[in-house]
């Protein structure tokens, strides 16, 4: 919102304030000032001319060349086109090197032969209004030479508040609001402001009729001989300074007191409401015209103004366009209403309309305002039009009572939460200054709230409380030391969880941490396969197509991995964060949140890496790394198998490619951990062909499910006492013997010997049957209770042999 | 006898002198010093000797393997020497050259900072909570002092996940405060960072998915300082200096009074882009704990009398102090999940 200095002067004595210490105070006591500026300091550089003589240009007709005296020895010729300039008048004259707003600098000139030095400026050149049609004439009694601002006075400073800061302040939307405050932060006294209406004839007044509670209070007031004209200058200043464009004196004045009071009304053209008024809700598929001209379609929960049955205002919003003042207008029909804030609120939302006047409505406005602002709108337009008059008593109907109360507080309660050290008085001071009346009552004091302050904000005592600190100053509160009990503070298992994994990932596993948004774009769903899995859905997304809630992280970082290869060979990205399952809602409504670290490998394609170098395996082997790092395999015994149809294998998976990760047994057992390699048939949706081509893996990793696994005893071993022996094994095997039932065998061949076991090596071809593979390992034998020698791996292969045999395979002698 | 000695010393010595590597020495231990060498044969010619000789050629075969050991070793060690000297001369040598890379890996900026604040809260006693991101309208609202019309709720500010507008994106992490009174003991200090969300248009400094560090303190006897002492003891920590603090009114329904937290410019003395000139930047909306919140926290606790106390919360966002730290000028790429902006942080 924004307060100009000279409207404020109006209502309190500014005197020896300057604007950047009135913007500081209010900052720091009453709201957020975001800007500072003077109005029109253009007017700075214009100045007061005197129009000495005019005479006809030789070579045009619509041209006249004029002397103008600026205060200097010679006075000036300027040749001027407007038709309004004549000898005698006083002009703002912008001279050679003045630059007015648009960056638009005066030059020496010749004009159809005839110099000119200067320019003789309108009012929309001066972007002090719309005005074209000529120059402007100043009041007589100017002395040449001086500045127009300080001629005329206008040194207006208009100071930019944050609405948001005014939200619960439905009292400061109007500057004798802001007034009262700097009234009350500077000590100075709120000059008295007429609020009762003239009298009036005892005609008939308008007949208005409530028809939903929505409107809690109507005051029509019938105004005659009024007349449609510009208004004076200081009003179209005034509102000039405050971005409003002036059109004429009715709507400027109605916008003055909405600005002024901060309460809105609307002029009605009497003769288009002989109807009378009825306030009534919107029934389906009524619309009406706007005064933007725009035909607006209305639902059953918006408020209309009335003719009879014809609307003519979006109550609270924005009048009609049918009924409005016009040119010829003389009887008026003033409103001046309460409305339901929420009512009103919502209307403007549907209809995208916010206006000025719904931005307040929507702040619960005093409903004992109404009569207040109906006075000084009339009492305004009698100060301009003095013929003016009220022919019948206003209609003032509604069902509304005064918010104003009481709300006992205690200077202890005041001292107890500032922790600063105001005796009662001081407390009673304050009150008084910002408007609360108090009356003490032993050690309590009954503070009467006023209903401008009712409405919303103030309620009890601790706001009362804030209404003391804010004018003592908070800044002036000092800092106090916080003691408390010396412990240290519980931890959660998960943050630390959380914290293990993003370590060991961006460590030694050399990943990426991205975080990616919680909604994922329907489009790469679908061209990842995952399109049909439930999810909550934002039902106002920011976008089209964006309102699905992640489940999983992993389709995030999948959509990351083109952008990405687009720069870089090889792509490492994880994501720890939570997903929400809806098929999961508890009985209050909120969906299952999981956990879970989502870890994306994508390499070129090489296919003649080792048979572990590929991005599939890499991750297995990083995966593999972490949760042995975070204690997992000491804590219950982990398996890979291959994932089947009861793991709900997801779309970008590849199901001949993809593995899971199992503790617990039959019921019990519970995927941690899915891994798969890429579908091939996602990486064309995803961009990851031709140059592009990509080795991609994707896992898994339920932070939920190793939270739940028992606790880890420690995995210490004692060093053997005798050296062991190193072996190395390969096994021919059929394929269908997997890697890890193979050393199932290696083990039990090794009757407890096989301390440890590496595979390195897996061949197909030359050498090996067909239907086979070579599997090698490094092995180490150690025995407890002695030095292992020859003779005891020759009898381990012996063994190895034979299982190796039963498996349908053999054991791999070197030739 | 002596004479054959000698020409077998010459002989030898000089192949010693000749070797060019160990296998030379080697060759030569054998001819001479092996089994059936040129020493070997003389020791089995002794016996054939007259018994004069004998005790000469004896000694002079001895003095012979000596000295020829002697040299072998010395020859020995000699080469190896040249050839470790060799080895540290390659030559050729260039270290721009060894560009093995390393392989990167990093947390996120965000993660990186609010280490830093968790540790600082942390280290004062603070425990962290976390809280869902899908949240009810209760927690996020009403429970805050926020009723079902209040301004604030507008439809354009908030993801509503359903019809009937019970479940929501959270748009802030306050509703963890009510999460925390529901089930934990007064006096007690708490921090709970985590996403938030707002449906707002996206652009350089607007995301509809940012982050927040909420603060909250439950106890009997809370006062206003303790607020602003606290948050100046964390700026001051985070910051690496001293920086002074300011409170100035704010609106939050949640706390009553409410205050705008504004700290001096860390980065400027008389005014920068930063603080717009000002010197001082806005930090935090926070204030004292509404009677009203306490209330729909403690209200169904009977251990706890929730009448008694007060409390104070803050709020601020890290997404702003991660852009300062690191000059970032596009809060979009924080979200973005691109290796050329997440490799720029290693950590
Ligand atoms: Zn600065």
């Amino acid at each position: 919102m924004l307060i100009s200095t000279q409207w404020l002067a109006r209502h309190v004595d500014l005197e020896g304030i300057s604007p950047e210490e009135l913007a500081s105070e209010l900052t720091l006591k009453t709201a957020e000032v975001e800007g500072l500026e003077r109005f029109a300091e253009h007017l700075d550089q214009v100045v007061v001319g005197h129009v000495e003589s005019r005479i006809a240009h030789p070579d045009a007709d619509k041209l006249a060349i004029c002397t103008v005296n600026v205060g200097k020895e010679e006075p000036l010729q300027i040749v001027c086109g407007a038709p309004n300039v004549d000898a005698g008048q006083n002009v703002a004259v912008a001279q050679v090197g003045t630059v007015l707003p648009g960056n638009f600098k005066i030059k020496k000139a010749k004009i159809r032969g005839v110099e000119s030095r200067g320019m003789i400026c309108s009012v929309r050149e001066l972007e002090l209004g719309e005005d074209h049609d000529g120059i402007w004439v100043l009041p007589e009694g100017l002395s040449a030479g001086e500045s127009v601002s300080s001629a005329l006075g206008l040194v207006d400073w208009v100071i930019e508040i944050d609405n948001k800061s005014l939200t619960h302040r439905p009292d400061l939307w109007g500057h004798r609001g802001i007034a009262a405050e700097v009234a009350a932060i500077f000590g100075r006294e709120l000059k008295p402001l007429e609020t009762s209406l003239p009298a009036t004839g005892s005609g008939a007044g308008v007949e208005v009729s409530i028809e939903d509670p929505a409107c809690t209070r109507y005051m029509g007031l019938c105004v005659d001989n009024v007349r449609v004209e510009a208004s004076p200058q200081w009003l179209q200043l005034l509102l000039l300074a405050v971005g409003q464009r002036p059109l004429d004196l009715l709507v400027d004045i109605s916008n003055f007191v909405m600005l002024d009071l901060g309460q809105p009304n609307h002029l009605f053209d009497l003769a288009e409401l002989s109807a009378g008024v009825k306030v009534r809700m919107a029934v389906d598929g009524e619309e009406i015209t706007t005064l933007d001209e725009e035909v607006r379609g209305l639902s059953p929960q918006d408020l209309l103004i009335c003719s009879g049955n014809t609307p003519v205002a979006l109550a609270g919003v924005m009048g009609g366009g049918a009924s409005k003042v016009a040119e010829g207008t003389t009887s008026l029909l003033l409103e001046v209403a309460s409305f339901d804030a929420t009512t009103i609120r919502r209307t403007a939302t549907r209809v995208g309309l916010r206006t000025e006047s719904s931005a307040r409505f929507e702040k619960s406005l005093d409903p004992c305002l109404v009569p207040k602002a109906a006075a000084h709108l009339v009492r305004t337009l009698q100060s301009i039009q003095p013929e003016v008059s009220l022919p019948a008593p206003a209609t003032d109907v509604g069902d509304w009572s005064d918010p104003a109360l009481t709300v006992e507080l205690s200077g202890d309660r005041v001292r107890e939460l500032l922790g600063v050290d105001l005796d009662d008085e001081d407390i009673i001071s304050k009150l008084s200054a910002l408007g609360f009346c108090i009356e003490r009552d032993g050690t309590m004091m009954k503070v009467a709230v006023p209903s401008h302050r009712a409405t919303k904000d103030i309620t009890r005592a601790e706001d009362l409380v804030e209404e003391v600190g804010r004018l003592y100053g908070y800044d002036q509160i000092p800092g106090k030391r916080l003691i408390a009990e010396v412990a240290p503070p519980a931890k959660d298992a998960r943050q630390l969880l959380v914290r293990k994994i993003q370590d060991r990932l961006a460590g030694g596993a050399c990943f990426s941490e991205a975080l990616c948004y919680s909604f994922q774009p329907d489009e790469l769903l679908e061209r990842l396969g995952v399109a049909d899995e439930p999810r909550v859905r934002v039902v106002n997304p920011v976008a089209e197509g964006e309102s699905s809630v992640r489940r999983s992280v992993v389709p995030s970082l999948l959509g990351r991995i083109e952008l990405n290869r687009r720069h870089r060979d090889e792509v490492r990205l994880f994501e720890v964060g939570k997903g929400y399952l809806p098929e999961h809602t508890d009985e209050r409504g909120q969906p299952r949140e999981v956990h879970e670290a989502g870890l994306v490998l994508a390499a070129r394609r090489d296919k003649s890496a080792a048979y572990n170098a590929g991005s599939r395996s890499r991750l297995q082997g990083v995966i593999e790394d972490l949760l042995r790092a975070l204690g997992a395999y000491d804590s219950a015994p982990l398996t890979w198998r291959v994932a089947g149809e009861d793991d709900s294998i997801p779309g970008w998976a590849n199901p001949g490619r993809s593995q899971v990760l199992v503790c617990g047994e039959g019921e019990d057992q519970r995927a941690l951990c899915f891994l798969a390699d890429l579908d091939p048939g996602r990486a064309r949706p995803l961009g990851l062909v031709e140059e592009l081509s990509s080795d991609v893996a994707a896992a898994w990793i339920s932070l939920d499910v190793i939270l739940s696994l028992p606790k880890a005893s420690s995995s210490y071993r004692p060093l053997p006492k005798f050296p062991g022996a190193k072996v190395d094994v390969a096994l021919a095997l059929p394929l269908d013997v997997s890697c890890a039932g193979a050393e199932f065998e290696l083990q039990r061949s090794g009757k407890g010997l096989v301390a440890s076991m590496e595979l390195f090596d897996v061949y197909e071809g030359t050498n090996v049957a067909s239907g086979q593979r070579s599997l090698a390992w490094h092995l180490v034998l150690e025995a407890k209770d002695r030095t292992l020698d020859e003779g005891d791996v020759q009898k381990f292969l012996g063994r190895v042999e034979r299982a190796a045999e039963r498996l349908g395979g053999a054991l791999r002698r070197e030739s | 006898m002596r004479e054959r000695l000698e020409s077998l010393r010459i002989d030898a010595l000089r192949r010693v002198g000749e070797a060019t590597g160990v296998e030379d020495l080697r060759a030569v231990e054998k001819d001479f010093l092996g089994k059936e060498g040129a020493v070997a044969e003389i020791l089995g010619l002794i016996p054939t000797l007259a018994p004069m000789e004998r005790r000469e050629a004896g000694q002079g075969a001895n003095q012979l393997k000596t000295t020829l050991l002697e040299a072998i070793a010395a020859a020995k060690a000699a080469l190896e020497e040249a050839e470790v000297a060799a080895q540290r001369d390659a030559g050729g040598f260039d270290p721009t050259l060894q560009a093995a890379a390393a392989k990167r890996g990093g947390l996120h900026p965000i993660t990186q900072v609010r280490r830093d604040v968790e540790s600082i809260f942390t280290s004062m006693g603070y425990e962290i909570l976390d809280g869902p991101e899908v949240e009810l309208d209760y927690y996020n609202f009403q429970a805050l002092n926020i009723p079902v019309d209040h301004p604030s709720r507008e439809m354009q500010d908030t993801f509503y996940c359903d019809e009937d507008h019970t479940l929501v994106m959270r748009t802030q992490t306050s509703p963890v405060q009510i999460r925390a009174m529901e089930r934990m003991t007064p006096p007690f200090r708490v921090i709970v960072p985590g996403r938030v969300f707002r449906n707002e248009e996206q652009d350089a400094t607007h995301e509809h998915t940012f982050h927040q560090i909420e603060g909250l303190v439950v106890g009997e006897g809370i006062q206003v300082g303790h607020l602003t002492w606290t948050l100046k003891r964390f700026l001051n920590e985070l910051f690496g200096r001293e920086l002074e603090v300011r409170l100035r009114p704010g609106y939050f329904p949640f706390v009553e009074p409410g205050f705008e937290l504004d700290v001096r410019c860390p980065f400027c003395e008389t005014g920068c882009r930063v603080c717009s000139g000002s010197t001082w930047v806005e930090f935090c909306g926070c204030g004292l704990v509404h009677p009203n919140v306490l209330a729909a926290g403690f209200g169904e606790r009977e251990d706890v009398d929730h009448e008694k106390l007060t409390g104070f919360a803050f709020g601020f966002g890290l997404d702003r102090l991660v852009m300062l730290r690191f000059g970032i000028d596009d809060i979009r790429n924080l979200m973005g999940g691109d290796l050329r902006f997440l490799e720029q942080f290693p950590c």
